[in-house]
């Protein structure tokens, strides 16, 4: 089976039907069937309200999802690299593979061959349908989201079309990262596309997604959605980088199954967009597996950045650790909701969860809730959450050495991050970071 | 298992104290809910129009909302308030002197083991026996700084213009369905009233116990210290073990004007089948200090977030909780505060042993609204499980719209840890004796706090019951 | 400088009741109390909540949701859990028409 070449016929979401959304389109019967079944669950759920505890700080009901046009990526195509993408590669030491999507769809796919020769496969996620749809139905369709984000999922799952398939075989070591970028250019869409990253035993990967595009006249959604998969003794480090222009929103849902002595690292850097809805879950599966999460944002004008987090434990002799920092200036908002959860016999579980916050301005406010579920008693878990402003010690210290106040904060700002960002393992993904994190808070 | 030997050996599972003496109510209204039941309560405490009035509408907003459906287990809850007693007197008046106080009553006292001397000792006490105050004096030297301390009824009937200035303007009716709940049927409960600079030495202590099988018990408690006052009240209750649910909701309010400082003590171990949803708040002015120090032991489930509203500059709120989910219970407990003016601080220190199948979780809030400048605030939450099959949770809600504000949250979870009890049988103890010294060392940070010199039998319970049971 | 908007009738407002208006993309509860209609945000401080829907007593009105009261006549909080005043506005009856100022 392969993929048409016509996309479907575009309508606004409150006008679309299933055959509309998949016109044009075939694909294997499992992966037509589910997401058939995604499209009926969503036109039947309702928009979660504020009274969900999950929607509690994020109006989803102000988001005008009706009116946008919903857009299913068809095929691939093999475009150039554009200019701005050359010049971020082109800053970004060595990778491994290059993949580049526009609203979900492939344009440009490389894998060093090399790296294709050890096994490695990266391929768009409509060809992973045709080649290995029961993976992606199981790894997909078989999650199972809380009834508040049940709505959005199903979404997600409806218009699966877009992003990216990555398998890393048994004991294969990737010497470099494959870089993915995200970009959103067609104002007034709503689009979806899915990173998906499988290392076997003992494989090492590094993935990093960067979304992009230019600020954008009318409201425009990106829905995202990442499974990140590690089998015994896999070593994987994940990072997003969102650095989307005005206009845009964006919900992306994160999902990690660590298995035994695997070590997988998720890192969120939150920059851009209008509103940024991040979910990571963390599913410890394995005795010894270890789940890292990271997080960084820096919100000014009226950005509203919501994070939700689970780290479960559902295997004993587990570590999570999670840190999560954020900085706020003009209107800027933030949430953190996290979970630290211990199921029963999930003993000798280590899990920490830690959220800090920098409020910079009079107009800028953070919500933190850390919470935890503990049901096992041979554990070591704690969590902390502070909210505050930089030291004024610090700030006068650095303006009397001729610094101004902005550039005092920001400095302070860039410091107040450089825990997490060391504790990135590959140095070229650190820089990259670095560097965008320095464009946005100007320094 | 030895250790569950150990914990068992400390008696907090059991109600020690479980006894039943025999209810001789003089009204006994019947089972179940009704406007007629709020009428004959209303009747019956001969209240004013305004009170009826209230308490009818306060009927029909409880009726109006949903039972939650975050925190504990309420399913079961709904069947159970049919069959509860909304209203229990057990005397027409109220006792002025202890040799007043009936024989059966007496004997109440008398097997919570407290010794007639200390007894004596007591300031004041305004015990609530089936709903009602029976057994309240004062010193004299109170009432002549102006005191008052009343049952709530006495207050409403004695300083009507008093009462009706604050009563439910700390937790207003529709405050959540249990406040309207209690608006409409509450009884019992203490008043009082400290006027300006007044500083009351010895703890003002209410006492009082719920005896009859099913009933409800609907405390309603006013507090008002003036300017600059300073006062301390204790409240415990103990319930007998009986086999049928019961339901405890009481309304504590509380003004703490400017400059005063308040202390509210509450010990609570209810048997094993009590619900105990309570709401307790405190509205704290300019430079005025309030601190909740409150114990959950037993019952089935409580739902109890003592609250500080700091509203003047520099208000200052405290909360220390000490909460023992033992078998089947849970204790959903924490606290609020909520920092609406320019440097108010707070600190929220709670602390939480689960064993067996009991489930402990800290619930809390910490909000600073926009323009409470330099607030400061801080949340410690310690939890110890004692068996593999203990729960904890924690869910904090903190919430900043002040950038100067200064906010910080913590929690752990751990078990008791094998170093250090091997430690401590190193020294000698046996396991019995080190577990029970490690679960007190684990709760001395808050219950130091307790008013030992006052040590009635609740109060023992955390102290006395954990040193002294063991071995 | 005030600059007031026609924002009801005057029969729109019984006493002791409430009418919640939309003027200029701000929504206003006017309550009428004691023979005077008085002006407020139609918002709750504590939780986001309509006041219109809320009942009038003797110069207050209290909010359905969780009985915050506010003074009517300056949006002060009279009762927990509201601590911050709502934003009152004047109001001129001119003719039949209540007229709020938006200034």
């Amino acid at each position: 089976m392969s993929t048409m070449t016509a996309g479907p016929a575009e309508s606004t979401l409150a006008a679309a039907d299933f055959d509309t959304l998949a016109g044009g389109l075939t694909e294997p019967e499992a992966i037509a069937v589910a997401r058939a079944a995604a499209w009926e669950r969503f036109t039947a759920l309702p928009w979660p309200t504020k009274k969900s505890e999950e929607w509690r700080y994020t109006d989803l009901t102000k988001v005008g999802f009706e009116a946008l046009t919903p857009v299913v990526p068809a095929t691939a195509t093999a475009e150039a690299l554009s200019a701005d993408v050359r010049e971020v590669l082109g800053r970004s030491g060595e990778r491994a593979g290059v993949v580049v999507l526009r609203e979900g769809r492939v344009a440009h796919l490389e894998l060093e061959p090399e790296v294709a020769r050890s096994g490695v496969v990266l391929c768009s996620i409509r060809d992973a349908a045709d080649r290995h749809p029961e993976v992606l139905r199981r790894a997909l369709f078989e999650v199972q989201p809380g009834p508040a984000e049940e709505k959005l999922w199903a979404l997600h799952l409806a218009l699966l079309g877009g992003g990216y398939f990555l398998h890393v075989p048994r004991g294969v070591e990737m010497p470099a990262p494959i870089h993915a970028f995200h970009i959103v250019e067609r104002a007034g869409t709503l689009s979806s596309a899915h990173s998906f990253v499988y290392g076997e035993s003992g494989a090492r990967a590094s993935v990093i997604d960067e979304f992009l595009s230019d600020d954008l006249d009318a409201e425009t959604v990106s829905l995202h959605g990442a499974t990140i998969t590690g089998e015994g003794g896999a070593g994987i480090e994940y990072v997003a980088l969102q650095r989307f222009g005005r206009g845009v929103k964006r919900f992306s849902t994160q999902h990690v199954a660590a298995g035994r002595d695997s070590r997988i690292v998720t890192f969120n850097v939150t920059l851009g967009g209008d509103l940024a809805r991040t979910d990571v879950t963390s599913r410890l599966d394995g005795p010894g597996s270890d789940s890292e999460m990271l997080a960084l944002w820096f919100g000014d004008s009226d950005q509203h950045f919501d994070h939700h987090t689970l780290q479960h434990h559902a295997a004993p002799h587990a570590h999570s650790d999670l840190l999560f920092k954020g900085a706020l200036t003009d209107s800027g908002s933030s949430v953190f909701r996290g979970l630290i959860r211990v199921d029963k016999g999930a003993q000798l579980t280590d899990a920490y969860q830690t959220n800090r916050n920098l409020l910079l301005s009079e107009g800028s406010h953070a919500s933190a809730l850390p919470n935890l579920e503990i049901e096992a008693d041979d554990v070591r878990c704690s969590h902390g959450a502070t909210i505050g402003q930089v030291e004024d010690g610090q700030l006068f210290y650095l303006m009397s050495r001729g610094l101004t106040r902005r550039q005092a904060e920001r400095l302070l700002v860039f410091g107040f991050f450089d825990e997490v960002l060391g504790r990135l393992p590959m140095e070229g993904v650190r820089a990259r970071v670095r560097e965008a994190i320095e464009e946005k808070i100007g320094l | 298992m030895p250790q569950n030997e150990t914990i068992t050996g400390l008696g907090l599972d059991e109600y020690k104290y479980g006894f039943v003496t025999e209810d001789q109510p003089v009204f006994k209204a019947v089972p179940g809910l009704s406007g007629d039941i709020v009428r004959q309560i209303s009747h019956h405490k001969e209240e004013p129009e305004w009170m009826l009035d209230f308490r009818l509408k306060a009927l029909d907003v409880y009726y109006s909302k949903p039972m939650p459906k975050w925190g504990g287990d309420l399913s079961k809850l709904e069947d159970t308030l049919d069959e509860i007693y909304f209203y229990l007197k057990p005397q027409d008046q109220m006792e002025r002197s202890w040799d007043d106080v009936p024989q059966e009553i007496k004997d109440t006292f008398e097997k919570l083991g407290i010794p007639e001397a200390e007894r004596k000792a007591l300031a004041g006490v305004g015990a609530q026996y089936e709903s009602e105050m029976v057994y309240h004096s004062l010193k004299e030297q109170w009432e002549e700084q102006g005191v008052i301390f009343e049952s709530i009824e006495d207050g409403l009937a004695k300083h009507p213009e008093l009462f009706r200035q604050y009563f439910s303007t700390v937790v207003p009716t529709h405050d959540n369905k249990f406040a309207a709940l209690n608006s409409a049927v509450w009884s019992g409960g203490s008043f009082v009233y400290i006027p300006k600079g007044v500083k009351v030495e010895i703890p003002l202590q209410a006492y009082f116990r719920v005896n009859a099988e099913r009933m409800g018990q609907f405390e309603r408690t006013l507090i008002i210290c003036e300017e600059g006052a300073e006062a301390h009240y204790i409240e415990g209750c103990t319930a007998p073990v009986y086999s049928t649910d019961s339901f405890h909701s009481g309304v504590i309010e509380i003004v703490v004007k400017k400059g005063a400082r308040f202390r509210y003590t509450t010990i609570q171990n209810w048997s094993n089948n009590m619900y105990n949803l309570v709401t307790q708040r405190a509205l704290v002015h300019e430079d005025a200090k309030m601190e909740w120090l409150d114990g959950n032991l037993g019952s089935k489930l409580t739902m109890k977030y003592p609250s500080c509203f700091l509203v003047g500059e520099r208000a200052h709120g405290e909360i220390l909780s000490i909460a023992y989910a033992g078998d089947g219970q849970h204790q959903d407990t924490g606290g609020k505060v909520i920092h609406a003016a320019p440097h108010t601080t707070s600190q929220i220190t709670s602390k939480s042993i689960s064993k067996g199948l009991g489930r402990s979780s800290y619930r809390g809030l910490c909000k600073v609204y926009d323009g409470a400048e330099g607030a400061k605030s801080n949340v410690e939450c310690d939890a110890l499980l004692l068996d593999e099959q203990s729960r904890t949770d924690t869910y904090p809600y903190i919430e900043i719209d002040e950038n100067t504000a200064s906010i910080g949250h913590e929690a752990t979870v751990s078990k008791v840890g094998d170093e250090q009890l091997f430690y401590l049988m190193s020294r000698g103890l046996d396991e019995a004796e080190a577990m029970a010294m490690i679960v007190r060392g684990f709760i001395e940070p808050v219950a130091r706090e307790l008013p030992l010199e006052y040590a009635i039998e609740l109060n023992r319970l955390i102290e006395l019951e954990m040193e002294g049971s063991v071995g | 400088m005030s600059r007031f908007v026609t924002v009801a009738r005057v029969d729109d407002v019984p006493e002791n009741g409430t009418c919640g208006v939309m003027a200029e993309d701000l929504a206003i509860a006017l309550i009428r109390s004691g023979g005077e209609v008085y002006a407020l945000e139609d918002c709750c401080s504590h939780e986001e909540f309509p006041l219109s829907d809320g009942e009038v007593e003797a110069g207050e009105i209290t909010c359905l949701l969780h009985g915050a009261r506010f003074d009517l006549a300056t949006g002060e909080p009279r009762a927990l859990p509201a601590v911050m005043p709502v934003r009152r506005f004047d109001v001129r009856i001119d003719g039949d028409d209540i007229q709020v100022d938006l200034a």
